[in-house]
C-alpha cells in the first residue's frame, strides 16, 4: 500500500482516536459513568464496535474499554526512514478510526439531542438523518440482500458545483444504489447541494444525508454492519464473517470529492476493512493490487463524469437491465415469426447483400456500456424493399471475459434479435440474414435498436462473464467489408482454437447433469474431444455455463490420473461419476462403444450399435425413422439404452461427435463406421471426408452403406465387401 | 437357521424445522429413513396436517368440499378456528387465491389484512401460500412478511423467479420459506443452494416440489419425492434433506372427477365419498413418498389420512 495513505491513515487515525478520548474525558465529567448512551432505536448497540468487536455500549462507562482497543489497534506513527509495507497497520488505523468515530456520534446524540432528525426524511429544516434505526434497517436491508439496491456509495465532501451533484446523484441512482452522504469540503456538503438544486433527499430517494462531518461516515459503515448480522445470521464479535460478507455481498465504495485529509484517508483505509474500494476526484496516490478488495483498492483523480462508471468497474457492480428499450414486443414468443417478401421492408444480407455478426473481447477503456453506435444509412433513410449491406459487432469488455466466450455470446444475436416482434434472423458469422417488417419499422424500429437488444439481453442472460458492451452497426459496403475481412480472421482464430484442443491437454472437463430430472443417474462428462451428447452443450458452452451459474448443472471435473489412454478413463471422472450417478456408476469410458461405454439420459442425437457380421459400428440419428441394420429403429434403440444405463454395444453421442478425433477410436474410430442414414451422410458428409483423410482413407464416405444400400446386415455386407470398407479387415470388434 | 431381514444403511437425516411462534414450535422433520420404514430408523416427528383456508369465498367448489364450511367462507378467521378446534388442524394453511391477477386480482393490503386475522385467531403455525403468480405473489408475500414480522409463518411458493425478494423478506421478518419447483429434483436442490447462498438458514427451508392429484400425474410427483428422499438420506445430498411441503387438496378438488355432480356422473357413485377418498388416497401415496406437511381441505378425509397415519406410526 502506499506509504503516502498509509502514513496519512495513521495519522488521521491519532487525531480522531484523540479526539473521541477528549469527548469521552468531557462527557464523563458532565454526564457520569452511568449516562446511557446509543443510537436511537436499535439493538445494535454501536454496531460497528458490536459487529467487530462483540463490546455492546450501552453506557459512557463501557466506551472506556473501547478507546483501550482503539490505542492498541493504533499503530505508531509512520517514521520517515522505516519502509516496510503499511497495509496491515492502515487498515488497523482505520479500524481504531471507526470505533472512536461511533464514540464521538454517540455522545453528540447526548450533547445536542436535536442534530439529527431521527426520521426516514429531513424534517423541520434540518438536513441531518443520522444513524438509520432498525426499521429502516430491516426495509432498506431487504433490497440489500434481494439485489434490488445491490449496494451504496458513500460520499465525503462535495463536488464543486450542485450541477455535477446532481448528476453524480442521478447517476448513483440510476444504478439503484443509495447514496450515503457526509463530510463537507470547503463548507459545501453534498446533501445541501442537492437540496439547493431542488432534488429532494431522505431514504426514499435513496440521497441519504447522513450528517455534515466526516465522522458521519460510520452511519455508513454501521448500516452496513448491522446488515451483515440481521441478514447473514453473522454473530457480534465475528469480525471476519462481518467483513467478508460485506465483501462479498454489499457492493459499497467511498467516494470522496475535494482534498483528502488525513481523516479522510483514515476513513478510506476503514472502510477497505469491508472490502470497499475509494474513488477520488483528486490526484491522490493510488493502491492498486488486489488484496483485501475484490479489485482496486484506491483509485484516483477520475473526472467527475466518469466518477460513477469508474466506481460501479472498481467494485465489481453488475449492471442489470429490466427492459429491452425497444418500440415493438419483445419476446420468446416472436422467435419463430417470419417476415415475408410482401410485408418486407428491409433485408440484410441472404446473399443479396453481405451481413455479418461478430462478438470481440476489448481492454475496459475501451468499451463504454450501452453506447450504440450506427454508420451509414438506418430504416428512416431508406425506402420500403431496401437492401443493405450489415455488420453488427459487438465489442465486450469485462474482469471475467475470455475470448472463449465470445462464440457464446456471438451465436445468442440470432435468438436476441429474432426475439423482436418484425424482426427476422436466420444463420450466423458471415451468413448472417436479417429481414425487417413494414409493420415493425412503422412502429419506428430502426437497424440502431439491434444495439440496444444486445446489450439489454447480453447483461439479463450473460452478466455473470462481463461486465460492459458496447455495439457498432455499419450499413456501409466497404466499413461492411473491413468488417467481414476482420471477423473472418477472428472465426479462423477460433475454430483452429477449439479443434486444437484435445482432452490430453485439458485438465478440467465438465459435467452436465441438466437430464438427472428424468435421469437420475445419467451423468454427462463433456471433454473437449467428447462434445455433449444431445448436440447442445459442447466443452465451451459448459464452461460458460459454470461461470453464469456456478450451482448449476455443469460442474468442473478434473480429470485426474488417466488410467486408460486408450479408452478413455480418469480417475478424477469416475469419482465424479460415482457421486453424481449416486453410486449407480463407478466408471466409464469415453472412447469406446464396447467396453463400458458413457451413458445416455436418452436426449442423444445418435445412437451406434455394433453390427456383428460387418466387424463395424452403424449410428442413426433422431431424425431418422426407418429400420437399421441393427433389428432396431432409433425410437427402440433410445428406449432400450437411455436413462443413465451403460450399455456395452451401444452408444449415444451427437452428430459432431462423429467427426472428432476420440469418436471410438479406441475401437478403430470412424473406420469402424459401415452404416449411417443417407441424409445424416450429407450433413455431415464434408467434415467426414476430412477425417477420414487424417486416417488415410480419403473415400471412407463412399464405403459407408445407408439405407438405400440395406436395412439388414445382410443387404450391406455384400456392399462393403465391394467397396472394401476398412472395417472388414479391422481385428474383431468383439474379442 | 433363523432369517435375517437385510437392513437398509442410511447416512443422512431430515433437517429439524420448528415452526410456529417460538413458545410453542411444531417440528418437522428428522426422519433418519424411509418414510414410515421404522424398523430401519427414526420419525421423530410423524408428518403434519395442515388445513386449507381461503382468503375469499371460494368459487365453483364442489358441494362435498363446501359443506362442513358452510359457515365459515366468508370469515378465514372463523375457518381457520374451526379447522384447528373441530377438526384438529394441526397446522392451517392460507391461500392467497384471490390474489391471482386472473381471479379477482385482490391486492396485497386485503391479503396482509386477512393474514393478520388469521394469525391472530389461532395458535398453531400458519401457511402463507400465493396464488402460482409470480409477479403477484412476489409482490404479495414481501408485503404479508413485511406486515406479520413476528408471526413466523411459512411463505411460499418461493420459486427460481422471486427467491431474492422473499428469501431477503424471510430472512429479515424470520419467516420460513416452502421453497417451490415444478415436479424437478435438479431444480428443487439448486434452489436450496440459491437460498443458502442468500443467507438463510437451514432451519428455515422446506421444499414445495409441486404435487398433483391421483389420476392427474400422481406418479411423476411421486418419483421425484422418493428421489429426493433417497438422495437425501441414502447419497449424502445435503441440500435436499429438507422436509416436504404438499400443497395437494387444491390440485385434487379441481379435478373433474371431484367436481362432478350425481346427475352429471351417475356412475361415478356419491360425490362426497369419491372426492373424499380422492383426497385421502393422494395425501396416503404422498404421505409414502415423503411428505412432512400435508395441506388438505376436507374433515373426512383429514380423519382417514390421520387414522391411517396413527396405524403406520404403530408399527
Amino acid at each position: 500500500m502506499s506509504k503516502i495513505i498509509c502514513s496519512a491513515a495513521i495519522r488521521g487515525a491519532h487525531k480522531i482516536v484523540e479526539r473521541a478520548e477528549s469527548k469521552y474525558q468531557e462527557a464523563m465529567e458532565k454526564w457520569g459513568p452511568d449516562q446511557e448512551l446509543g443510537f436511537p432505536n436499535t439493538a445494535y448497540y454501536l454496531p460497528i464496535i458490536y459487529g467487530i468487536s462483540g463490546i455492546a455500549v450501552k453506557k459512557l462507562s463501557d466506551v472506556k474499554q473501547v478507546l483501550e482497543r482503539c490505542r492498541s489497534l493504533l499503530p505508531a506513527q509512520v517514521d520517515e526512514h522505516v519502509w516496510l509495507p503499511y497495509l496491515a497497520p492502515a487498515l488497523e488505523a482505520g479500524m481504531a478510526t471507526f470505533f472512536a468515530e461511533e464514540i464521538i456520534e454517540a455522545i453528540r446524540y447526548i450533547e445536542s439531542p436535536d442534530f439529527y432528525t431521527k426520521t426516514e426524511d429531513p424534517s423541520n429544516g434540518n438536513l441531518w438523518l443520522g444513524a438509520a434505526d432498525d426499521v429502516i434497517l430491516r426495509k432498506r436491508g431487504v433490497e440489500f440482500v434481494d439485489g434490488t439496491a445491490p449496494g451504496f456509495a458513500a460520499v465525503l465532501g462535495a463536488p464543486p458545483t450542485k450541477e455535477i451533484a446532481v448528476q453524480i446523484a442521478q447517476e448513483l441512482q440510476e444504478k439503484n444504489l443509495y447514496v450515503f452522504m457526509g463530510a463537507e469540503h470547503e463548507g459545501r456538503t453534498m446533501s445541501e447541494q442537492l437540496v439547493e438544486a431542488g432534488v429532494q433527499v431522505g431514504w426514499g430517494t435513496r440521497l441519504v444525508s447522513f450528517g455534515p462531518e466526516y465522522t458521519a461516515t460510520i452511519f455508513a459503515m454501521g448500516f452496513a454492519t448491522r446488515a451483515a448480522m440481521s441478514f447473514g445470521g453473522v454473530k457480534p464479535g465475528d469480525f471476519k464473517s462481518n467483513l467478508l460478507y460485506n465483501k462479498d455481498r454489499i457492493f459499497a465504495f467511498a467516494m470522496p470529492m475535494g482534498t483528502v485529509t488525513d481523516e479522510w484517508y483514515a476513513n478510506a483505509a476503514g472502510a477497505i476493512n469491508w472490502g470497499f474500494p475509494t474513488i477520488a476526484d483528486t490526484p491522490i496516490p493510488e493502491v492498486l493490487p488486489t488484496g483485501i478488495c475484490t479489485y482496486e483498492h484506491v483509485v484516483s483523480n477520475v473526472p467527475h463524469d466518469e466518477l460513477v462508471t469508474r466506481a460501479i468497474e472498481v467494485r465489481g457492480l453488475k449492471v442489470t437491465v429490466a427492459k429491452v428499450p425497444i418500440p415493438v414486443s419483445y419476446g420468446p414468443a416472436f422467435e419463430g415469426e417470419r417476415v415475408r417478401k410482401d410485408d418486407l421492408y428491409l433485408e440484410c444480407g441472404g446473399g443479396k447483400t453481405r451481413a455479418v455478426e461478430w462478438a470481440t473481447t476489448k481492454d475496459m477503456d475501451e468499451v463504454e456500456d450501452g453506447k450504440i453506435e450506427l454508420f451509414g444509412p438506418d430504416v428512416d433513410d431508406v425506402e420500403p424493399g431496401a437492401r443493405l449491406p450489415l455488420a453488427i459487432v459487438a465489442e465486450v469488455a469485462g474482469r471475467k471475459m475470455q475470448e472463449d466466450f465470445e462464440p457464446i455470446l456471438e451465436r445468442q444475436i440470432h435468438h436476441f434479435v429474432n426475439y423482436a416482434q418484425g424482426l427476422m434472423h436466420i444463420g450466423q458469422r458471415d451468413i448472417a440474414w436479417i429481414r425487417m417488417s413494414k409493420a415493425a419499422a412503422g412502429k419506428g424500429l430502426q437497424l440502431k435498436h439491434i444495439g440496444d437488444i444486445l446489450h439489454a439481453k447480453f447483461h439479463q442472460d450473460f452478466g455473470a462473464i462481463f461486465d460492459k458492451v458496447q455495439v457498432k452497426l455499419y450499413t456501409e459496403e466497404d466499413k461492411v467489408n473491413e468488417i467481414l475481412q476482420k471477423a473472418r480472421q477472428a472465426y479462423g482464430h477460433r475454430d483452429t482454437r477449439i479443434e486444437g484442443m484435445t482432452d490430453e491437454t485439458t485438465e478440467t472437463f465438465y459435467s452436465c447433469t441438466l437430464c438427472q430430472s428424468f435421469a437420475p443417474n445419467h451423468v454427462c462428462i463433456i471433454s473437449p474431444e467428447r462434445t455433449g451428447l444431445c448436440g447442445a452443450y459442447n466443452w465451451m458452452d459448459c464452461k460458460a455455463s459454470n461461470e453464469i451459474n456456478p450451482t448449476g448443472p455443469n460442474q468442473p471435473v478434473e480429470k485426474g490420473e488417466c488410467l486408460d489412454p486408450k479408452l478413455g478413463q480418469w480417475k478424477g471422472c469416475n469419482a465424479f461419476l460415482y457421486k453424481a450417478s449416486r453410486q449407480a456408476l463407478d466408471h466409464y469410458n469415453f472412447y469406446t462403444i464396447v467396453h463400458d461405454p458413457m451413458t445416455t439420459c436418452g436426449c442423444c442425437e445418435c445412437i451406434a450399435a455394433i453390427l456383428p457380421i460387418c466387424n463395424g459400428v452403424m449410428t442413426v440419428d433422431r431424425d431418422y425413422p426407418g429400420m437399421t441394420p441393427c433389428g432396431m429403429k432409433f425410437t427402440t434403440l433410445a428406449g432400450t439404452i437411455g436413462g443413465g444405463a451403460s450399455v456395452p454395444g451401444f452408444v449415444g453421442h451427437g452428430k459432431y461427435n462423429i467427426t472428432q478425433r476420440k469418436w471410438i477410436l479406441g475401437d478403430g474410430g470412424i473406420k469402424r463406421l459401415v452404416w449411417m442414414p443417407k441424409r445424416l451422410k450429407e450433413e455431415i458428409g464434408d467434415r467426414l471426408t476430412k477425417r477420414a483423410e487424417e486416417m488415410g482413407i480419403p473415400d471412407l464416405l463412399d464405403k459407408i452403406a445407408d439405407e438405400t444400400v440395406g436395412v439388414t446386415e445382410e443387404e450391406i455386407l455384400p456392399f462393403l465387401e465391394e467397396k472394401g470398407h476398412p472395417a472388414l479387415s479391422m481385428d474383431p470388434l468383439l474379442e | 437357521m433363523a432369517l435375517e431381514i437385510p437392513k437398509m444403511s442410511y447416512n443422512g437425516v431430515i433437517k429439524e424445522i420448528p415452526l410456529g411462534k417460538e413458545a410453542n414450535p411444531v417440528i418437522v422433520g428428522g426422519e433418519t429413513s424411509y418414510p414410515f420404514y421404522l424398523f430401519e430408523g427414526e420419525m421423530p416427528h410423524p408428518p403434519k396436517i395442515a388445513m386449507e383456508v381461503y382468503d375469499a369465498p371460494p368459487e365453483e367448489w364442489a358441494q362435498a368440499a363446501l359443506e362442513p364450511f358452510a359457515d365459515v367462507i366468508n370469515d378465514p378467521a372463523a375457518w381457520a378456528q374451526k379447522c384447528v378446534s373441530s377438526y384438529g388442524a394441526e397446522m392451517v394453511a392460507l391461500q392467497l387465491a384471490s390474489t391471482d391477477p386472473n381471479a379477482q386480482d385482490n391486492s396485497g393490503e386485503h391479503a396482509v389484512e386477512v393474514t393478520k386475522k388469521v394469525a391472530a385467531a389461532i395458535d398453531v403455525p400458519l401457511i402463507v401460500l400465493g396464488s402460482n403468480n409470480l409477479e403477484k405473489d412476489t409482490e404479495v408475500l414481501k408485503m404479508v412478511a413485511e406486515a406479520c414480522a413476528e408471526e413466523r409463518l411459512i411463505l411460499g411458493p418461493v420459486t427460481e423467479g422471486n427467491y431474492k425478494a422473499l428469501g431477503a423478506a424471510s430472512l429479515a421478518y424470520h419467516h420460513t420459506i416452502a421453497a417451490g419447483t415444478p415436479i424437478d429434483i435438479n431444480q428443487a436442490k439448486q434452489l436450496n443452494i440459491l437460498l443458502g447462498n442468500l443467507g438463510v438458514p437451514d432451519e428455515r427451508i422446506m421444499v414445495d416440489p409441486t404435487v398433483a392429484s391421483l389420476g392427474y400425474g400422481l406418479e411423476y410427483c411421486y418419483s421425484v419425492m422418493e428421489r429426493d428422499r433417497m438422495a437425501a438420506l441414502t447419497q449424502e445430498d445435503e441440500r435436499l434433506q429438507f422436509p416436504i411441503v404438499c400443497n395437494l387438496a387444491k390440485e385434487v378438488w379441481k379435478t373433474k372427477e371431484a367436481k362432478l355432480t350425481e346427475q352429471e356422473a351417475p356412475l361415478l357413485g356419491d360425490p362426497l365419498k369419491r372426492g373424499v377418498l380422492l383426497e385421502a388416497m393422494t395425501a396416503l401415496l404422498l404421505l409414502l413418498a415423503g411428505g412432512d406437511i400435508l395441506i388438505m381441505r376436507h374433515p373426512d378425509a383429514v380423519q382417514l389420512v390421520r387414522g391411517f397415519m396413527d396405524d403406520l406410526m404403530a408399527n
